[in-house]
């Protein structure tokens, strides 16, 4: 049952992946990925006539800066956040930060500053101050986040919308980018190895949790940055949670919960490699395999895995795969739903957010999908969901990538307890 | 006080988290009058965790602001944004539930139809945006916009006292992942090891997050937060400095102990003057005390230049005061706040001792919360 990456367990990957004409490194380049992603993100300013970009967001700073940075809970995040500051005219970025042993060898030294502390009133000058020495008082400035104090300092200044900047630099992505996350995933995917012989009846979902995180780290990831996720599913809508929109609750956070035989889980985990997530999901029964209903939940699923795939390739439009997944399962239609979750998407992006665009299959709509023209390096994580109301559903993830000529898997995990059609790839 | 411990007691004894919320409620609801808000917005998770105690997905780092959580003074009515109903107490019922939208005219739409929010004269958010800025002033045209932090930080930051039995259960969980790293501390081990450790105990005690992943640093290469895999020595100093959550409340502890487990007689002696430093700034946080006079308490006491903060509030979350070298010299410590405090002596032939404790601020003085001494 194990896959490979050239093919992953779908028919059709690309033979020699290559984004642009690069082939994905084993390991990353981290100088080169810093370099390339100035690049574009300068582009992107000068594209858009953005002459400075304040970036305010942990996943911004640590696309702007490559620092790293250890994950912490929102709070200190906000009120102890690391910043940054580009300049369209410099090729190294300005950091201000708590963590300043994150930056070393990354960032030039005169380039590294005491953190900003932005969200507390007492210092709005001193970010003033800053901006004026380093970029100028009549710049363009953009911002992709603003704090209270920041607007009372910034006055009428007009700003520019720096998520748009930052958003147009990271859809795509190089290939030393890529291989991050290749590497998040791999050390996600051997930490669920670990895990997954633990889910025996009488675990709970906080110990699971535990024994990932301890794995996580042995085999060499950075950080996590979401709780992981164990959710017992119940067989139907109605015996679940309420809902504001009637369908599936999903995910719900984790707890001591007392996990029992034949709990059915819907697995999901992120983590971090050189601030690059994995993704990881799986569905798993304790105790047991699947009955024969919850195998045919999963053929299915694999079936729209399949036909999404199948129609992946540069100048595809996100309508394209929607309308594939559809098409792949009349069950689902028939039954009046997407093979999706309503609240999420059938298609995520992947890069220093966990879930970024490209986004298919939202309530954004379906011209919003046709808008969306894949390109090669943009990361594509699948995560179709059968449900089948009475007796549950299957719900897993896999992450590819666009290559120059189709598409290739960044995941590598078995399904088992379920048994993929037609035997092993 | 009862003591420490995680698990529902049969007679309602440890936290009552039903009391605890309406306790929180109603300080939030007291802060709005006093400011006369007729609405808050709210997007900061741990704002939003202190009004509705709603139990969310954890996700590390900063997020832009949104209104997440919008707070009607008049008929107290909190709505929020959650696509179902697990994590969310029973006094906020479904009709006040808003879903996940990533459409914003839909997520817009949400907001407006929030009924009393276009009649509302004055609005308080605990952050800004351009696009909330622009939708409050379709939603609510008339409204007056008001920066919220400092009135949400007046009514936290003196905890209530089911709050200072969550951050010492906290405390005790930190501890029990202090004591796993150190038993686990060895030559050739890492900080990226140990911060495995830390996580392990702590899923295992019932709580799955690790708040802040700076667990700690060999101190030979100076005070560092990212952990990495460059190995421990024999014998020497490595500071550590686990935090944990329970039900959302932080709390931490460090301590810095010899790989090896024995200390030279200089480590010792280091570690004396460190804990003495820590003892004269924890013996100075009484209600009223200013940053700037904590510095110098500091300061005289031997300290010297601060790579972090010497003093941080601690709540849901870490909170104000902020007091290190740059920040916080204004800021008074008040009756009821829990801070951390945190003291650093470098030494250039040992490397450096770093100690922390968390302490409550109380009209009798302070209470240390936080406790653990190296058996060597």
């Amino acid at each position: 049952m194990s896959v490979t990456f050239a093919g992953g367990a779908f028919r059709g990957a690309t033979e020699t992946p290559s984004i642009e004409g690069n082939t994905i490194p084993d390991t990353p380049d981290l100088a080169r990925m810093r370099h390339e992603r100035g690049a574009r993100l300068r582009d992107a300013m000068s594209t858009q006539g953005v002459d400075a970009l304040l970036v305010l967001g942990t996943s911004g700073v640590h696309y702007a800066t490559g620092a790293a940075m250890p994950s912490v809970d929102s709070a200190k995040a906000t009120l102890q956040r690391p910043v940054a500051l580009v300049t369209v005219d410099d090729p190294e970025p300005h950091l201000f930060t708590p963590y300043p042993d994150g930056a070393e060898g990354r960032i030039a030294d005169d380039h590294i500053h005491p953190p900003l502390h932005i969200d507390l009133d007492e210092c709005a000058g001193d970010v003033v101050a800053q901006l004026t020495d380093l970029a100028g008082t009549d710049t363009n400035l953009a911002v992709d986040e603003l704090t209270h104090p920041l607007r009372r300092a910034l006055g009428d200044r007009k700003l520019g919308n720096g998520t748009t900047v930052l958003g147009a630099a990271r859809m795509a992505k190089t290939v030393d980018e890529l291989a991050c996350m290749r590497r998040a995933q791999r050390i996600n995917e051997a930490a669920m190895a670990d895990v997954q012989p633990l889910v025996r009846p009488g675990i709970r979902q906080t110990d699971l949790t535990g024994a990932l995180l301890r794995s996580v780290f042995e085999r060499g990831g950075s950080a996590v940055g979401i709780d992981a996720i164990w959710q017992v599913m119940p067989d139907s809508i109605e015996s679940g949670p309420w809902t504001a929109h009637g369908d599936v609750a999903y995910p719900t956070p984790t707890t001591d919960r007392i996990l029992r035989d034949g709990d059915v889980l819907w697995v999901d985990s992120g983590v971090l490699y050189e601030g690059y997530p994995s993704d990881f999901g799986r569905t798993w029964i304790v105790g047991r395999g699947p009955d024969d209903r919850q195998q045919r939940q999963f053929e299915r699923w694999f079936a729209v895995m399949q036909a999404t795939l199948d129609a992946v390739h540069p100048g595809a439009t996100g309508g394209d795969l929607c309308r594939a997944a559809i098409a792949a399962d009349p069950e689902s239609k028939s039954a009046g739903r997407n093979p999706w979750l309503p609240h999420f998407y059938l298609v995520h992006g992947l890069g220093v957010d966990s879930a970024e665009m490209p986004l298919l299959g939202t309530d954004l709509g379906s011209e919003f999908d046709d808008s969306v023209v894949l390109t090669p390096g943009t990361v594509l994580v699948l995560e179709p969901v059968i449900w089948d109301d009475g007796h549950g559903g299957y719900r897993s993830e896999d992450v590819f990538v666009v290559t120059d000529d189709g598409w290739t898997a960044l995941s590598d995990h078995a399904y088992t307890p379920f048994e993929i059609p037609g035997g092993a790839s | 006080m009862t003591e420490p411990g995680t698990a529902a007691l049969p007679e309602g004894g440890r936290v009552d988290f039903t009391e605890l919320r309406a306790a929180r409620q109603e300080r939030v609801y007291a802060a709005m009058a006093e400011a006369e808000l007729d609405v808050l917005v709210l997007g900061r998770p741990s704002s939003i965790a202190y009004v509705t105690g709603a139990r969310a997905l954890w996700t590390a780092g900063s997020r832009p602001f949104s209104p997440s959580c919008i707070v009607m003074r008049e008929d107290r009515r909190i709505h929020l944004l959650a696509t179902w109903d697990e994590g969310v107490p029973d006094e906020i019922p479904h009709e006040q539930l808003f879903g996940l939208s990533w459409n914003p005219s839909i997520a817009a739409g949400n907001v407006k139809a929030i009924r009393g929010l276009d009649r509302a004269g004055r609005i308080g958010a605990d952050g800004t945006s351009v696009g909330f800025n622009r939708l409050l002033a379709d939603a609510a045209p008339d409204a007056e916009l008001v920066d919220a932090r400092d009135l949400l930080h007046r009514a936290r930051s003196a905890v209530l006292g089911d709050e200072l039995l969550a951050i010492e259960t906290a405390c005790a969980l930190a501890e029990a992942g202090l004591e796993d790293m150190c038993s686990a501390l060895g030559q050739g081990r890492t900080t990226r090891q140990l911060l495995g450790v830390l996580a392990e105990r702590l899923g295992q005690m019932g709580e799955p997050v690790v708040p802040d992943e700076a667990i700690g640093f060999a101190t030979a290469r100076g005070h560092r937060s990212v952990v990495d895999d460059h190995p421990f020595d024999a014998g020497e100093l490595v500071a550590l400095r686990p935090s944990a959550r329970y039900a959302g409340y932080v709390g931490a502890i460090a301590r810095t102990v010899a790989v090896g487990g024995e200390l030279t007689d200089a480590q010792r002696s280091l570690g004396r003057r460190c804990r003495e430093a820590l003892d004269a700034v924890i013996g100075a946080c009484v209600p009223g005390v200013s940053g700037d006079h904590l510095r110098s308490v500091w300061r005289d006491a031997g300290g010297g230049p601060l790579p972090a903060p010497l003093v941080t509030g601690l709540g849901l979350g870490v909170q104000r005061p902020i007091i290190d070298d740059a920040v916080g010299g204004a800021e008074a410590l008040g009756d009821g706040m829990v801070v951390a405090v945190h003291a650093w002596l470098p030494d250039d032939q040992l490397g450096g001792w770093l100690e922390g404790d968390v302490v409550a601020v109380t009209a009798d003085g302070p209470l240390t919360l936080t406790r653990w001494s190296d058996p060597a």
